[in-house]
């Protein structure tokens, strides 16, 4: 299998505070992985790694992306520049109205980030990953400050971006319902010092429906995986 | 409001201290009455000449001011963003932070004698280490997630200098300005008393060579007043500006 983004045996500590140890995990081009911890396992850390912002202690990142995109926790969106600026700063030939459009902040784009409320400024966030046109998104808890609304439209509209165009997207989350709903492949981290605990292919979800029978009952069953012992530490 | 009226009434006792303290000496050569003085800064300040010192006086701060902020904002980020350049000329800053103005003084009228220069360069190098550790502190104060941000997506070091470190030095630029204009004219009033050619600390100069004692109140109390109402002009344009770069 062709592998756009692969981690080796790789480990991560800050002084003695061991977070990482020996994840092994290869992402293909176009394949949506999920990766759920329990808090503190060091799951932004192994991001951050992924994505080159941080080196490991030991092992080995190969990331073949030619544009990787990160969708932080926090905004991070430049204080004294418009939402537009804040788009066009990280790609300035990109279609800023389009990415505004799918995270519905189009009518926002001459406003200062100060302006807008926390879940307004994640959506530029999110914006900001979708103008570069990236062949792996990372998204780390990209929703968790939006409303079930939002959260759902957002989800769809990555999805469908993902259909029209497919890329490898790699996100973490709390949530069962946004893993199962944005991946094909969920990773459980056990806490920390992380590694792989488990690895679930999901078959392929058609219609991304919620309340759907099927999809309830994949949710339950990772619900269950989730309250094992071993998961929460 | 309220604040308005309680510094009328500081000035208000300031003024009365200043009466009482005037009657109970009786001597004008060394404290002249208030009333007397205001005259004198009334008369002083409806003349040509008095108007053309003010202005000569006026215009060494602006410039002094201008070129320690020209100057030391690129220094200042350069130095931020460079530990090796910081630690290599941080020595130099201190000792010219350190130097007392009297040492300037001798240097420049070695230099350049009696006239405009002298002062000017006096109020610079008082200013000019402000405005680079400000702009330092700035740089290092910088959120460092942004640059975080910019590296993930390869943006041009360039890009990131011009929008992200100078984007961010408005509010010091304007910390600069608040913190040294008030500096900025007492520095230079003294440089032209001791080694400026015109201005008001050379009228002050003469005044007191001719033991008009009167008129030296008068003249720095103009001083005093033309220095708050540069740095409430100022303080006036900076809330503006910092509205406008919060907008931006």
């Amino acid at each position: 299998m062709e592998t756009l983004l692969k981690s080796t045996n790789l480990c991560k500590s800050f002084d003695d505070l061991e977070v990482l140890r020996d994840i092994n995990l290869a992402i293909a081009p176009g394949e949506r992985v999920a990766l759920l911890g329990p808090s503190g396992a060091g799951k932004t850390t192994l991001l951050k790694i992924l994505a080159g912002l941080e080196q490991p202690t030991s092992g080995s990142v190969e990331n073949h992306a030619q544009r990787t995109a990160f969708v932080f926790q926090e905004p991070r969106l430049i204080p004294w520049c418009s939402v537009k600026n804040n788009l066009l700063f990280v790609n300035p030939f990109g279609d800023y109205k389009e990415a505004l459009r799918s995270v519905e902040m189009a009518d926002f784009a001459d406003y200062p980030p100060a302006d807008l409320s926390g879940g307004m400024r994640q959506r530029v966030n999110l914006a900001r990953a979708l103008i570069t046109q990236p062949d792996l998104l990372i998204l780390d808890e990209a929703f968790h400050s939006l409303d079930l609304g939002v959260k759902m439209r957002l989800m769809e509209s990555i999805h469908q971006r993902w259909k029209a165009k497919p890329f490898a997207l790699l996100c973490v989350t709390h949530d069962p319902k946004e893993a199962l709903y944005l991946a094909d492949r969920i990773v459980l981290l056990s806490a920390r010092p992380a590694s792989v605990l488990l690895e679930k292919k999901e078959k392929a979800i058609q219609k991304r429906e919620i309340t759907s029978p099927d999809f309830l009952a994949r949710e339950a069953e990772l619900i269950q995986l989730l309250s094992n012992k071993a998961y929460l530490g | 409001m309220k604040n308005f009226w309680r510094i009328l009434a500081g000035i208000a006792i300031l003024i009365l201290l200043w009466q009482l303290a005037a009657l109970g000496l009786n001597r004008s050569i060394l404290i002249p009455a208030p009333s007397e003085t205001l005259r004198l800064l009334f008369h002083n300040f409806t003349t040509p000449n008095m108007l053309l010192a003010a202005g000569q006086t006026a215009w060494k701060v602006l410039f002094a001011l201008a070129l320690a902020i020209f100057l030391g904002l690129p220094l200042g980020l350069l130095l931020g963003l460079s530990d090796a350049a910081y630690n290599l000329l941080r020595p130099l800053i201190m000792v010219v932070q350190a130097v007392p103005v009297i040492s300037w003084l001798s240097l420049v009228i070695f230099t350049w004698g009696i006239g405009w220069r002298g002062p000017i360069f006096i109020s610079f190098l008082s200013l000019f280490p402000v405005a680079v550790l400000t702009s330092v502190a700035g740089v290092h104060d910088l959120d460092k997630d942004l640059l975080e941000m910019a590296r993930l997506y390869r943006v041009p070091w360039k890009k990131v200098v011009r929008e992200i470190h100078l984007g961010s030095l408005p509010p010091f630029i304007a910390a600069i300005l608040d913190v040294s204009i008030g500096q900025a004219w007492k520095v230079t009033l003294v440089s032209e008393y001791l080694c400026g050619g015109d201005g008001l600390g050379e009228a002050i100069l003469t005044a007191r060579m001719n033991v008009d004692i009167p008129s030296v109140w008068a003249l720095t109390l103009g001083a005093v007043l033309l220095g708050l109402l540069s740095e409430a002009l100022i303080k006036f344009v900076l809330r503006r500006f910092r509205h406008a770069w919060k907008r931006s």
